[in-house]
């Protein structure tokens, strides 16, 4: 009797914590499954406006499934497609080209920042700090890198300004330097006759790949994302950003369409790629960027986590 | 979970110890590659300071072929050095700019001995751009400018030269073109410093109509003469065409706007102060105390419970509007008019539309400002600028080339000023369609498309004999004293206008609560500084 009513109890006690954890997971599960939702919500409609006939956009407005379907704007944009295929190589490679080489400085300046025996590790962790928070404006910014230094209309006006370097990141860098790779090790390497360069490129990188993939994510997307660079440096079509083809677009009808004093702007704007267009072209921006995610990822959890218990 | 990562590290660690002590071979691979990668980085570094000195080379080459004695070149046009023109526009690269460019400098060349480089900067960023262009010094020769662009903003600051000289020495082709009118309408403080291009010079608000719905009900436009006889159209359309609104109006672009704004000499950009031109005093009133305000806002207020206009209106933005006529899901919308609008329109929507004019056409400084050229106080040669401005003024080829590319290869002849797109061509597929015949110099001497009326310019010419001359025209406002007051009319009304103009809200109520608000946010101010400014002009003319 005893023993029955206590593996009753248990019995109970059991699916109790079941009961309520599932509830629990339940509640989490519709709180997640919300908000992907949101997130997925908006790209799906882009998509489906994007096949949808241009006209039938006009009369019935939006939907998630296209009441006539067409491929108008994809068959338009290809083509048109010198100037995307263009401009996406150039994003291609700018993104390439910036994140490798963003990378290998921004580390090489955290790595000495990170070491407690460098003598002017603050001076330096100063500079990163102050930038980080002052900046000189947009107008001497401009100057340098058009005057002092002619960046105007190459492929390295898209590369150096902003992007390349970035302050918050060497912090991040030099954190996890500080904090993930005991001191110790570095110096058995040193008793190993390892020189500086050979410790930072055989022992600190290959131990900070959490860290490297997580800002090799952050400048991946803030360079493949730029617009303003091509905005403020880039008057030859030929270097156009992709994200700058599009936002151009979107700054052009805006610029237009305030200008009342203006005859021939409702012209001009009658000429403008239609709505079905901007979305293929949002579709087609956002291609591989997509798939470094999942890429980045693996990498991205592991450095967070680690950052967090360590930190 | 964590811990084991932590140590598979440790271990992963002395693997690498262990190999880097073995495994030279790999090390040196791996540094090969860094060392590289700085290379690169090197010679992307060489490359820009070669670029750099490049220029800086080519620039004071520029400068250096020019200081000595100007003077002899303006006395001598065949000893004219060589020189390089750079001309900035607004409006979208196309394909074929490089070559309409070569063929440019070909004939320049032979004519003054310049070649030119064709700049054109996005719309959306021909602000930024040129604004940071002035602030850097660089040099270039040739601007657009215009009242919409901050034309009165760049001269206050000093970014353009001053023109009267250069038009006497070498823009005296340009002159007899524009003839005075045009000449002192432009001028700031007395003075030019943009050369107007020649095109309608007054401007006129009204309505597009779809051609197909006034032929199904037999409508005719010319037995409307006022605004109030569109209400039995509307109400056809409504009654008889499902899905189809018979007056458009988006958020900035409304009927009642057109017709106001178009009475009025607004003055300036903005409508903070207006001046009614057929009033012979020079008084600066407030247009939103005037019986006219109220009697058009009260006309679009009866039209839109009525259900003439959309509801949305007030969420529709002005490429929308355009959409909207494109889907044939409107009947009749406003726009800015001249003569040949319908055509233009007819072409870009797609849809054949007729306009019909309802105020009568007035030019203000607004017209005479609204498309010019200026030469940049950067420019290294404001003579050459000039002798090229000036033949854009009365050279055809010169003109037709840069506006409509090399015949033969973008658009064909059809008749003697009469030109189509060349054959498999459209607006779409031309390597050169820039559509800114309205930008440079005289648009009467530019060729027409084959669907415009062969008679266009003499229209025009019409046109602007019939405008009324605003007593005000070649006046324009300095409003920096009241910037503060402008700010905060203008937030007063953006929360106003737009609702009362479109119909939506009940005048009786809300004109005069507009009023007030205006009056607290500074409107008083700012009318009593444009008087006091276009009194000092008045005395000065």
């Amino acid at each position: 009797m005893n023993h029955r009513a206590a593996a009753k109890a248990a019995l109970n006690n059991h699916a109790v914590t079941k009961r309520k954890r599932s509830v629990s997971q339940l509640l989490l599960h519709i709180l997640f499954g919300l908000a992907s939702i949101l997130t997925i919500l908006p790209i799906i409609l882009v998509f489906s406006i994007s096949i949808s006939d241009e006209t039938s956009i006009y009369t019935n407005g939006y939907s998630f499934i296209p009441s006539e379907f067409s491929m108008a704007a994809y068959s338009y944009l290809w083509q048109d497609g010198g100037a995307i295929i263009r401009s996406y190589s150039v994003t291609i490679m700018v993104t390439i080209i910036g994140s490798v080489a963003g990378l290998l400085m921004m580390t090489l300046f955290a790595y000495p920042i990170s070491r407690r025996d460098f003598p002017y590790r603050n001076v330096f962790s100063f500079f990163v700090f102050f930038t980080m928070l002052f900046s000189g404006g947009l107008v001497p910014w401009y100057l340098v890198y058009s005057n002092v230094i002619d960046l105007k209309d190459s492929v390295w006006a898209l590369v150096v300004p902003n992007l390349l370097m970035n302050g918050f990141n060497i912090l991040i860098i030099r954190t996890f330097f500080q904090n993930s790779i005991p001191p110790s090790l570095i110096e058995s390497a040193t008793i190993d006759g390892a020189g500086e360069l050979r410790i930072w490129w055989k022992i600190i990188m290959p131990l900070s790949m959490p860290v490297l993939a997580t800002i090799g994510l952050f400048s991946t997307l803030a360079y493949w994302n730029d617009w303003f660079n091509s905005l403020i440096f880039i008057s030859d079509a030929r270097w156009y950003s992709l994200q700058y083809v599009m936002q151009k677009m979107l700054l052009d009808v805006l610029f237009l369409s305030q200008q009342s004093g203006n005859g021939n702007s409702a012209l001009l704007l009658a000429t403008m790629p239609s709505e079905t267009v901007r979305m293929a072209m949002a579709i087609i921006g956002a291609g591989p960027i997509v798939l470094a995610y999942p890429f980045f990822q693996r990498y991205l959890v592991q450095g967070l986590t680690i950052g967090a218990v360590k930190g | 979970m964590l811990r084991r990562s932590g140590s598979a590290w440790k271990t992963s660690a002395l693997k690498v110890n262990i190999h880097f002590l073995r495994g030279e071979q790999t090390l040196k691979k791996q540094l090969i590659i860094v060392l590289s990668l700085v290379m690169v980085l090197m010679l992307v570094a060489a490359g820009c300071g070669n670029s750099n000195s490049g220029n800086s080379g080519s620039n004071s080459k520029g400068k250096s072929s020019n200081t000595p004695d100007s003077s002899s070149q303006a006395k001598d046009e065949h000893a004219l050095e060589p020189y390089k023109l750079t001309m900035v526009y607004p409006g979208s690269t196309p394909n074929d700019l490089k070559q309409v460019q070569e063929e440019l400098n070909k004939y320049l060349t032979e004519k003054i001995n310049a070649t030119i480089e064709l700049k054109p900067i996005d719309w959306g960023a021909w602000n930024d751009k040129t604004n940071l262009m002035f602030t850097s010094n660089e040099e270039f020769d040739i601007i657009f400018s215009a009242n919409w662009v901050g034309y009165s903003d760049n001269v206050i600051k000093g970014q353009y030269v001053q023109l009267d000289e250069l038009i006497e020495t070498h823009g005296q082709g340009a002159k007899e073109v524009l003839g005075p009118d045009w000449l002192n309408g432009s001028k700031v403080n007395g003075h030019n410093y943009g050369l107007p291009t020649l095109k309608e010079f007054a401007s006129t608000g009204g309505l597009l109509f779809r051609k197909d719905l006034l032929e199904k009900y037999k409508i005719d436009l010319n037995t409307i003469n006022k605004v109030e006889d569109l209400e039995p159209v509307f109400q056809t359309i409504k009654d008889n065409e499902l899905g189809v609104t018979p007056l458009l109006a988006s958020n900035l672009q409304t009927l009642a706007g057109k017709l106001l704004n178009f009475h009025y000499d607004t003055l300036g950009s903005d409508s903070f102060g207006v001046l009614d031109p057929r009033s012979s005093e020079l008084k600066v009133i407030n247009m939103y105390e005037t019986e006219r305000y109220k009697e058009v806002i009260t006309l679009m207020h009866r039209w839109y419970e009525m259900g003439f206009i959309n509801k949305d209106a007030a969420g529709i933005k002005e490429d929308q509007m355009n959409n909207l006529m494109k889907a044939g899901k409107g009947f009749a919308y406003n726009a800015q008019l001249k003569p040949g609008k319908d055509a233009e329109m007819t072409t870009s929507l797609g849809v054949e539309v007729v306009q019909k004019e309802f105020v009568q056409p007035l030019t203000t400084t607004n017209e005479a400002t609204g498309a010019m050229l200026s030469i940049s106080r950067t420019s290294d040669n404001p003579e050459r600028a000039m002798m090229f401005i000036d033949l854009l003024y009365t050279d055809q080829y010169l003109l037709n080339l840069l506006n409509y590319g090399i015949e033969g290869v973008h658009y064909v002849k059809q008749g003697d000023n009469v030109i189509d797109f060349a054959p498999g061509l459209t607006a779409q597929t031309s390597g050169y369609n820039i559509g800114a015949a309205w930008m440079f110099g005289n648009q009467m001497n530019t060729y027409l498309w084959t669907n415009e009326d062969p008679n266009k310019w003499d229209q025009f010419k019409a046109f602007n004999d019939s405008s009324i001359k605003s007593p005000a025209l070649g006046f324009v406002f300095d409003p920096t004293n009241v910037k503060n007051e402008i700010a905060a009319v203008t937030n007063v009304k953006q929360q106003y206008d737009t609702a009362l103009s479109i119909g939506q809200v009940d005048p009786e109520k809300y004109i005069p609560e507009y009023v007030e608000k205006l009056k607290a946010a500074g409107m008083d101010k700012i009318i009593a500084e444009k008087q006091k400014q276009l009194d000092a002009w008045a005395a000065n003319k």
